[in-house]
Parts: C-alpha cells; sequence; structure tokens
C-alpha cells in the first residue's frame, strides 16, 4: 500500500526544485513581455502602470486561485464566471436593501461558497464528471440571474464599501494587497499544508491517495467549496470597482481564469502546478491587454494578438522544460 | 425593402375596405436576442404594454444563451408549427437569421422586423433606431460641449455588431466635423463594463490628457468614469442606450449625455404594427426613431422605470420617425 502512495506524494514534495524551475520559466516569459513593452512604450515602465496592471491581474487572480486547486485535482469549474454574476447580484441588491455592506460581502461569499459546495457534492456524491456538473451549473446560475435580474442593473454602493475595489493604502490599490494576502495564503496551503498535499496527490492518483487513507471525497468538496467562495470574493471586488452589476458579467471571467491557470503551467490532468504559476498566467494575460491598449492596436487585431501570445508563451515554455 | 412597401401598401388598400368587426385576443410571439441586456428588457415590457391596451396577447421567444443564432433558429421552428397570429422579430445576427425569417414567411405568418435590420426575408415593417445618427448626434453634443477641441477617446463595443460598426462610424464622423478633437484612441470594451474600465486605466497611463471619452453603449460609459475617477482625471463622458442607469449619472453630473436608443418605443410600435396588420388597419413599411439625446436638460421623461411608461397612440408613433 505505501508503495503505491509514494510516487503520488512524493512528487510534490520535490516541488522546491522542479516547480521552481517551471515558475521561474513562465516568470521569464512575463519579463520578456515586459522588456518588449517597455521598449516599444514609454509609458508602460511607469510605476503607475504596473500598480494598475497588478490591481487588473487581481480579479482574475481571485478566480484563477481557486480553480487552480480543482485543476489540481484533474477536475474544473466551468461555473466560475456565473458564479461571480449571481453572487455579484445578489450581493449588490443586499446592501441595497439592507445598507450594510458587511451584509453584502457576507452574502457573496456565502453564495459563491454554496454554489461551490453543489458542485463538490455533484462530483463527489453523484459523481457526475466536474466538467459536466459545473457546465450544467453554469446554465442553472444564469437562468437564475437572468430570470432574478430581469434585464435590471444593480448599482450605487456606499463609499466605504467601494474602498474595497478602488481604494488606496499606502499608495497600494487595496486590491493588490488581497492580492498578495491570497497569493501568500495559496502557496502556503497547497505547498505546505497536509490538506494541500493530499490535494496534489488525489490529481496526481487518485486511487492511491484514496488507498492511502485520503479522505477524498470531502477534500473535492473542499476544492469546489474554495472555488466557490473565491468567485464569490471576486464578485465582491467587482461590484466595489465598477459600482453596479448586471447579469451578463460572468461571461467574459471564466475562459481568461482558466487559461490564467493553463500558461501558470498547472496541468489539466492533475497534481501538477502552482499558485504562483497562476498568477503569472494571470499577470501574462493582462500584460497583452495593456500593452495592446498602450500601444494602440487596432480593435480588429486585439483578439488574434492575445491569442498568438498565449500559445507562444506556453511553446516556448514547453521546449524550454524539455531541454533541462 | 421594396417587398415590404408593396405589402405594407396592399395593407393600406385591404384596410380601407375592411370594417372594424376585428377579433380580440390575437396572440403575438415576440422575438429577442438575450435576457441580459436591458435594452431587450424594455422592447420586451413595450410590446406587452401595447398587446394589452389592444387586447393582444404576447408569447416571448428569448435564446437562454445571450444571442445564439441555433436556438433562434430552433425557436422559429417551434413557432413555425404553434403558429401564432403574428411575429415581432430582432435577429440575434442580421445575416444568418434570413433563413429563419425565410421559414416563417413559408408559414404564412406576418411578421415585423424590429431593433437589427434583417439582410433579407419578408416584412410587414421595419421599426428601430439609426445606430449611426445615435452615435453622430451624441457625439457632436459632447464635442459641441467640448468647444469642438481636445483628446477624445473612443470605446468600442463587439466588434462585428452592426451596432457598434454604425454607432461607431458615427462618432468618427462627429469628429471629422470638429478638426480642432484628436482622436488620441480607439479601443474596444466589447459592451462590458469591466473591459471598458481597463482599457480606460490602460489608456490614461499613456495619455495624462484625455477631454471627452464616447463610449459605444451605456455600460462602457459607465466603466470608463469608473477608470476616469480613479485616476482623478476629468472628462466628459458620452454613452448609448439611455439605460436607467445611465439616466441617473446624468442626474447627478457623472455622464455628460446617453444616446435614447428606446427599446420600449421599439417594442411599442412593432407590436402595434403587428396588431394593425392583423385587424386590417393602416401601417407603415417602416419606423426609424428620431435620435434623441438624453442630457441633463431633457431626462425627466427617462427618469421613471419602463413598466411604468406607456405606448404611444398610433398618431404618435408616425410622428416618432414614420415614413
Amino acid at each position: 500500500m505505501t508503495d503505491v502512495t509514494k510516487p503520488a506524494l512524493a512528487s510534490p514534495r520535490a516541488f522546491v526544485s522542479e516547480d521552481v524551475i517551471q515558475v521561474f520559466y513562465r516568470l521569464l516569459a512575463a519579463l520578456v513581455i515586459c522588456v518588449v513593452l517597455s521598449l516599444l512604450s514609454g509609458s508602460f515602465l511607469h510605476l503607475a502602470n504596473i500598480l494598475n496592471v497588478l490591481r487588473q491581474a487581481s480579479l482574475m487572480f481571485f478566480i484563477a486561485s481557486g480553480l487552480t486547486l480543482v485543476v489540481l485535482t484533474a477536475g474544473l469549474d466551468l461555473s466560475v464566471g456565473a458564479n461571480v454574476a449571481i453572487s455579484a447580484c445578489l450581493a449588490g441588491t443586499v446592501i441595497h436593501q439592507t445598507g450594510s455592506p458587511t451584509l453584502g460581502v457576507l452574502t457573496g461569499l456565502v453564495a459563491g461558497g454554496v454554489i461551490g459546495l453543489l458542485n463538490g457534492v455533484m462530483v463527489t456524491a453523484l459523481r457526475i464528471p466536474s466538467f459536466i456538473a459545473t457546465y450544467g451549473m453554469l446554465w442553472v446560475l444564469n437562468g437564475l440571474t437572468y430570470w432574478y435580474m430581469a434585464g435590471g442593473i444593480v448599482h450605487g454602493f456606499p463609499p466605504g464599501f467601494r474602498q474595497i475595489g478602488s481604494g488606496y493604502l499606502f499608495g497600494l490599490p487595496t486590491p493588490v494587497y488581497l492580492l498578495g494576502a491570497f497569493l501568500a495564503i495559496g502557496t502556503i496551503f497547497a505547498q505546505r499544508t497536509v490538506w494541500g498535499q493530499q490535494i496534489y496527490a488525489i490529481g496526481a492518483n487518485p486511487v492511491a491517495a484514496r488507498l492511502s487513507g485520503i479522505p477524498v471525497t470531502r477534500r473535492l468538496i473542499m476544492v469546489y467549496v474554495v472555488s466557490g467562495i473565491m468567485a464569490g470574493l471576486a464578485s465582491i471586488i467587482f461590484l466595489a470597482r465598477l459600482n453596479s452589476a448586471e447579469a451578463d458579467i460572468g461571461e467574459s471571467l471564466t475562459l481568461p481564469a482558466i487559461a490564467a491557470v493553463l500558461i501558470g503551467g498547472t496541468s489539466l490532468f492533475g497534481g501538477v502546478g502552482t499558485m504562483f504559476g497562476t498568477f503569472v498566467g494571470a499577470l501574462i494575460l493582462t500584460l497583452v491587454l495593456n500593452g495592446m491598449n498602450l500601444l494602440q492596436v487596432n480593435a480588429n487585431w486585439q483578439p488574434l494578438v492575445t491569442g498568438v501570445i498565449v500559445v507562444l508563451a506556453v511553446w516556448l515554455d514547453m521546449k524550454m522544460r524539455r531541454r533541462t | 425593402m421594396r417587398r415590404s412597401i408593396y405589402t405594407a401598401l396592399t395593407l393600406l388598400a385591404s384596410g380601407a375596405m375592411a370594417t372594424t368587426a376585428y377579433a380580440d385576443g390575437e396572440t403575438i410571439a415576440v422575438f429577442t436576442k438575450n435576457q441580459t441586456n436591458p435594452f431587450f428588457q424594455a422592447v420586451r415590457v413595450g410590446a406587452d404594454n401595447a398587446a394589452k391596451t389592444l387586447n393582444a396577447k404576447t408569447l416571448h421567444y428569448i435564446p437562454t444563451k445571450p444571442d445564439s443564432i441555433p436556438e433562434q433558429l430552433s425557436q422559429i421552428e417551434d413557432v413555425v408549427v404553434k403558429k401564432p397570429d403574428a411575429i415581432v422579430f430582432t435577429p440575434v445576427d442580421y445575416k444568418a437569421m434570413v433563413p429563419g425569417v425565410e421559414k416563417i414567411n413559408g408559414a404564412n405568418i406576418p411578421v415585423v422586423n424590429i431593433t437589427d435590420r434583417s439582410a433579407g426575408g419578408k416584412f410587414v415593417s421595419f421599426v428601430g433606431a439609426d445606430d449611426y445618427s445615435l452615435g453622430l448626434e451624441t457625439a457632436r453634443f459632447l464635442l459641441k460641449k467640448l468647444g469642438g477641441k481636445g483628446n477624445i477617446v473612443i470605446i468600442e463595443g463587439v466588434k462585428g455588431s452592426l451596432t457598434n460598426v454604425d454607432r461607431v462610424r458615427g462618432f468618427n464622423d462627429a469628429l471629422k466635423e470638429n478638426p480642432g478633437a484628436k482622436l488620441i484612441a480607439s479601443q474596444p470594451g466589447n459592451y462590458q463594463r469591466l473591459q471598458a474600465l481597463q482599457v480606460m486605466e490602460n489608456l490614461i497611463q499613456s495619455n495624462p490628457q484625455i477631454d471627452g471619452v464616447l463610449a459605444a453603449n451605456d455600460a462602457m460609459a459607465m466603466g470608463a468614469i469608473e477608470a476616469l475617477d480613479g485616476a482623478n482625471v476629468k472628462a466628459q463622458v458620452i454613452g448609448i442606450n439611455g439605460t436607467k442607469e445611465a439616466v441617473d449619472a446624468i442626474k447627478s453630473g457623472k455622464l455628460l449625455a446617453s444616446g435614447d436608443y428606446n427599446g420600449f418605443l421599439q417594442g411599442c410600435v412593432g407590436t402595434t404594427i403587428a396588431i394593425r396588420t392583423l385587424r386590417k388597419q393602416p401601417v407603415v413599411s417602416e419606423i426609424v426613431l428620431k435620435p434623441t439625446v438624453v442630457t441633463k436638460d431633457n431626462y425627466q421623461p427617462y427618469d421613471s422605470s419602463v413598466e411604468s411608461r406607456s405606448c404611444p397612440t398610433w398618431d404618435e408613433a408616425l410622428k416618432l420617425g414614420g415614413k
């Protein structure tokens, strides 16, 4: 029995060397983009723009960080965007009706968590493949949000609440602090706790993980709940940054978040990847958009440029890794 | 086009001959693009309002996946079997839905085209707003406010969508009339407020002086305003659609103006024409609403929910831009 579990548990343990090298190359890709952009645009390398990029990357990172844990277990959560939309609409309505931002924040987080729990139950107890379960959830949530909002927009929130998304603390935007905090928590959780290591083990070999006594079902449910709560957090940041929400805000969030996870080096087959890699993935995607805006790339060409750079970044990374 | 005028003429002729004895309670199937855009919600409320006033019923067909071509096609197949008395139709795509319209024509159900003009098929008439002149007039209003000069940013909607192409063309033509104004960037926001916010945040980095922002819809205008506020840049912003959120922002002075795309009126008039056709009353081949720019001076009529508004009478509707 121990023979079976050893490789599963051993590979994440060795992350210090292998994963750090992986992340290093991805960081290098991000740096190459930065160097190119700073040569092309004089305003790129300003502190204000760097903070601007970090603030923009934070929303995507919140969604992608929870998703990273799901992907580490070889699962997928396609409902994150729809989750952000419904959580934002619910939280916004609660703030409007009660006047309490605290209740609103709680609503957003709880709504996100409950949706994650339902995903987790579908994947474990009902044994529905995560792709299908969360895809179904995406539609259910869209339907509920459309019905609930009826084409309306919830907008206008108290200034105190808006500080979470658009405020500054000692010269740094608030979301950047949250980004740093969740990056640290996520990294420590995934790499330095037993639960985190169990998640890697489940992704690497679920059968071995179960046989070695890891409570697979509970861990899987936890992973989906965390993904849901992070979507809930993203919904709060969204509300606070944009001062409003409507039913269709989520659609453009899911695929970039999945892309950030994959560009960050997390394998769709599970067991391999890091939180910091996902952060770099979100950073690369944000940098590309920032650069195209600064350089005023024609709107027609922007999707094409994004696609080419994403594919190039991953290809270069894979090539370099094979060489080492 | 000629065909629909011909239809209208025959209807006019038959209308003159018919007596006023018509049956109430017709069913009008109303096709809209999605459940998410407040604009189409306003269309549906307008359609319901007109139907209620005229003692008819509406049946709404909305793709569950926003703007889904296959879904609207299958809804058309469904409706051809169910045979409502008439159809009020917004194509999710003005070209791709032509075969769908031909199916409706084949089933001999009278159909009124609203919002986006279909590239083909036979319609009783067309009711819509003119995106080009809305873009032009709203941009003109902003440029006049700026004295015809300044650094201008355009935030575009979804690439390739009919509304976006025409609105942006209107913006650009207004800029051409004001050689003192300089277009410093034209970037995509895909009609999404988050994307518009980020585009604006990025543009502020490279252009400290921005005087005016022309956004192709209200959600993007509101996103741009958040970015400008965050960076303490004072610029005038306009949007298009005349949503309740935009009207609130105009009232508080955050938004300069919004071009009124008036979905409510389009729903009202389209449905009224469908019902009048069934009752053999005269209709017109086309009503293109004249562009109205909602500003601080005229926002009052828009400062109410669409549910509390009432449809115009037929004579009033004709004055809105009938041909």
